[in-house]
């Protein structure tokens, strides 16, 4: 292979035929100081708050603080190689990251360039990265399951598309793992999905991307990274760049799942950025404007109305809680913003009850709405009955005798608990999660032992695929409960049950 | 006494300082206009900063030293600027110096010299070119200038060979950039991305196997 010199030669050609000059005119000021991820700089008399500027060294700058005798900048980029004296060009317009489908697949960072080693992003839409959410009458309610494939999930605290879902818990407790499971189950749903990694270590993001690329996710997600190594600034505007990316695909009509993770550390980042800033501190050292910081973030996902097509963005941030203490001040915040959120606790987890949702506290305020006709009958006290069970079995530690019922609502309880269980990397659709619930609600499972629980079903599953898959088909499609529907689950399950032996461990 | 370091780079700034100077120099413009003598006066004020103080450091330091007071700062006032000078500045001194913000003279005098600018409806450009400017030329940017902005232009010039060639004026926080060196750094950085992207479209049409 040789590079052909006369092709590059006209290439280049062309490029300089095509060069008109004009004069230059620019806003300039000068630079005062420089220190982490900020400058002060004097002049840029005309700038406007959130307006662009580049520095000499390439690096862009947001106008953050317009003060009397000077302008606060926030850099994005290299801020190692700005000096004092250096002449900061106003570029007259709003930050703006490349969007459409040239960015589906790619790992970028929160300006659109390129991480992943395949060039610059080809494209010729770009959307600014801060808007105003759309208003009330361009939404409409949320009434389509966004499916995450996850038992516990889908059957107890629903998300549908254009909801806010908060996924909150300590560190190692499964939270990614959820959202990455979430993203997986969107194949061949038509739904695009935006990972926005934000102050995370480089290697958890190459671990991400990774997983998505070997069970075929990357092929419609996005990976927006800024690792626990870039500049405070990238990091704060990371989400609303990954937002960006995905309104374009909302404003047409199409769906899109983004997922913050996390997103205290982009408040961590604010803090940072603020307090260099000198703006005052407020509650827990927070400047005072987190919480805009967060609402306005997550006002955009949202359900357009059918005139503008329809669209919507699901979002799935993740907050990372100390010891369990949601009262603190992000996390707070973030649950009264979003539409509900599912709570992992390590206890859970470490008892090997994974995903470790805690069912008692987890919400979703869209609900049943956003649930398929057949899953909303199967799983309708489920999430009570499982809170009920918590309480009965706490009561049943201090060792008195109990009577029948009691002991049955038991070992109900621990049937389920054992059937809400579900492997990582491994979601189902809602044909499978209906009859698996199904099963275990209405007692096929109490002639199970406990600890079999999870072999049954996984047993059961291919049994029905490969012998039910019409009964599938239909639960898939339709997703009604008929009677006649109800009927053909039964006898799948009694089929199953007449022949299946369960293997001796 | 060590000097008082003066500014390396003119992107020192002392906040406090400008806020103080704009005051002041409200004050003395004020003033000047009741007794018609503006104009003389900040050339005086122009003259006491650059000759007087800047030839004179130790004056500049007896000015900003906190341990003479206020009456001694007076009395050096009368005996040194008191014949010459117009008595509303020498009056305006003395005020400075009881109050002691003598320091700050030339603070007083540039945000006097952009007041009176701008009311008098003058701008300064600063004119950056590769070689010094000839008469000609000189009167004939003032005039252009002059006629775009619709200001009394007053020219500043400074020489700069790594422009290689062309002008670029300032005016304000604006700047004009005609210069050679910026051409040809935007015709490198246009040539570059458009390569590139050409380098991704049509790959296969640059390289020949062989």
């Amino acid at each position: 292979m040789k590079f052909s010199s006369d092709e590059i030669a006209s290439v280049l050609q062309q490029e300089i035929e095509q060069f008109d000059s004009k004069i230059d005119v620019r806003e300039v000021g000068t630079v005062l100081e420089v220190s982490d991820g900020i400058a002060r700089v004097y002049g840029l008399s005309g700038v406007m708050a959130g307006e662009m500027v580049e520095f000499p060294n390439g690096a862009i700058g947001l106008a953050f603080n317009l003060e009397e005798n000077s302008v606060g900048i926030i850099i994005l980029g290299d801020y190692l190689t700005i000096q004092e004296g250096d002449e900061v060009k106003a570029l007259g317009t709003l930050l703006s990251v490349p969007a459409g489908d040239a960015v589906i697949g790619r790992v970028l960072d929160p300006l659109g360039k390129p991480l992943d080693g395949k060039g610059p992003v080809q494209t010729d839409v770009s959307r600014a990265v801060e808007i105003i959410a759309t208003g009330v009458a361009e939404r409409q309610p949320v009434t389509e399951p966004m499916q995450t494939g996850i038992k516990a999930i889908d059957a107890m605290t629903p998300i549908g598309r254009g909801q806010r879902e908060l996924i909150i818990g300590d560190r190692k407790t499964g939270k990614t793992a959820i959202a990455i499971d979430a993203i997986l189950n969107q194949k061949g749903k038509g739904v695009k999905c935006f990972y926005v990694a934000i102050g995370q270590k480089d290697s958890a993001v190459a671990t991400v991307v990774e997983t998505l690329r070997k069970y075929g996710a990357m092929e419609y997600t996005t990976v927006i990274a800024a690792g626990a190594s870039a500049p405070a600034p990238l990091q704060y505007v990371a989400p609303y760049a990954g937002t960006a990316m995905a309104e374009h695909f909302m404003f047409n009509g199409g769906h899109a799942l983004v997922v913050y993770d996390d997103l205290s550390k982009q408040a961590t980042a604010y803090r940072q950025m603020s307090l260099l800033m000198r703006r005052p501190p407020g509650r827990e050292a927070y400047p005072g404007d987190v919480f805009y910081c967060h609402s306005r973030l997550l006002e955009r996902s949202s359900k357009l109305s059918d005139a503008l097509g329809g669209g919507s963005i699901t979002s799935l941030p993740i907050i990372e809680t100390l010891e369990g203490e949601v009262s603190a001040y992000i996390p707070t915040n973030v649950i009264s913003i979003t539409d509900g959120q599912i709570y992992v606790q390590p206890d859970l987890f470490f008892a090997g009850v994974r995903p470790a949702m805690n069912a008692g506290i987890s919400v979703s305020r869209v609900g049943g709405a956003a649930q398929v006709k057949a899953m909303k009958k199967v799983s309708g006290g489920l999430r009570l009955d499982l809170a009920a069970f918590r309480a009965l079995e706490a009561f049943a530690q201090l060792g008195t005798d109990l009577d029948d019922a009691t002991q049955s609502q038991l070992d109900r309880g621990y049937r389920m608990v054992e059937l809400l269980k579900q492997p990582q990397y491994q979601p189902l659709s809602v044909g499978e999660q209906i009859l698996s619930i199904y099963a275990g609600t209405k007692g096929f499972l109490d002639d199970v032992e406990i600890k079999s629980v999870q072999q049954w079903e996984s047993d059961f599953l291919q049994f029905a695929r490969d012998k039910h898959a019409g009964l599938l088909e239909d639960l898939n499609t339709k997703g009604d409960l008929s009677d006649e529907v109800v009927e053909k689950i039964e006898s799948c399950i009694n089929d199953f049950k007449a022949g299946y032996k369960p293997a001796e461990a | 006494m060590a000097d008082v370091e003066s500014p390396k780079h003119e992107s020192v700034l002392d906040t406090g300082a400008e806020q103080l100077g704009k005051t002041y120099a409200q004050a003395l413009i004020a003033a000047a206009e009741k007794t018609g003598t503006t104009d003389k006066v900040i050339g005086q004020l122009r003259q006491v900063v650059d000759d007087f103080l800047g030839g004179s450091p130790q004056l500049t330091a007896a000015f900003n030293s906190p341990r003479i007071d206020g009456d001694e700062k007076s009395r050096v006032i009368d005996r040194v600027f008191g014949g010459d000078f117009d008595p509303v500045l020498v009056k305006f001194l003395k005020v400075m110096a009881v109050r002691g913000r003598l320091g700050y003279v030339s603070a007083v005098r540039d945000a006097a010299e952009n007041l009176y600018d701008e009311q008098m409806g003058r701008a300064v450009a600063i004119i950056r070119t590769a070689l010094p400017l000839d008469d000609a030329l000189r009167s004939q940017i003032s005039q252009k200038l002059g006629s775009v902005l619709n200001k009394d232009v007053r020219l500043k010039e400074e020489v700069d060979p790594d422009l290689i060639g062309g002008m670029v004026v300032r005016v304000g926080d604006t700047v004009f950039d005609n210069s050679v060196a910026n051409r040809l750094n935007t015709m490198a950085r246009k040539t570059r991305d458009g390569f590139s992207s050409q380098l991704l479209q049509k790959f296969d049409q640059l390289i020949s196997e062989k």
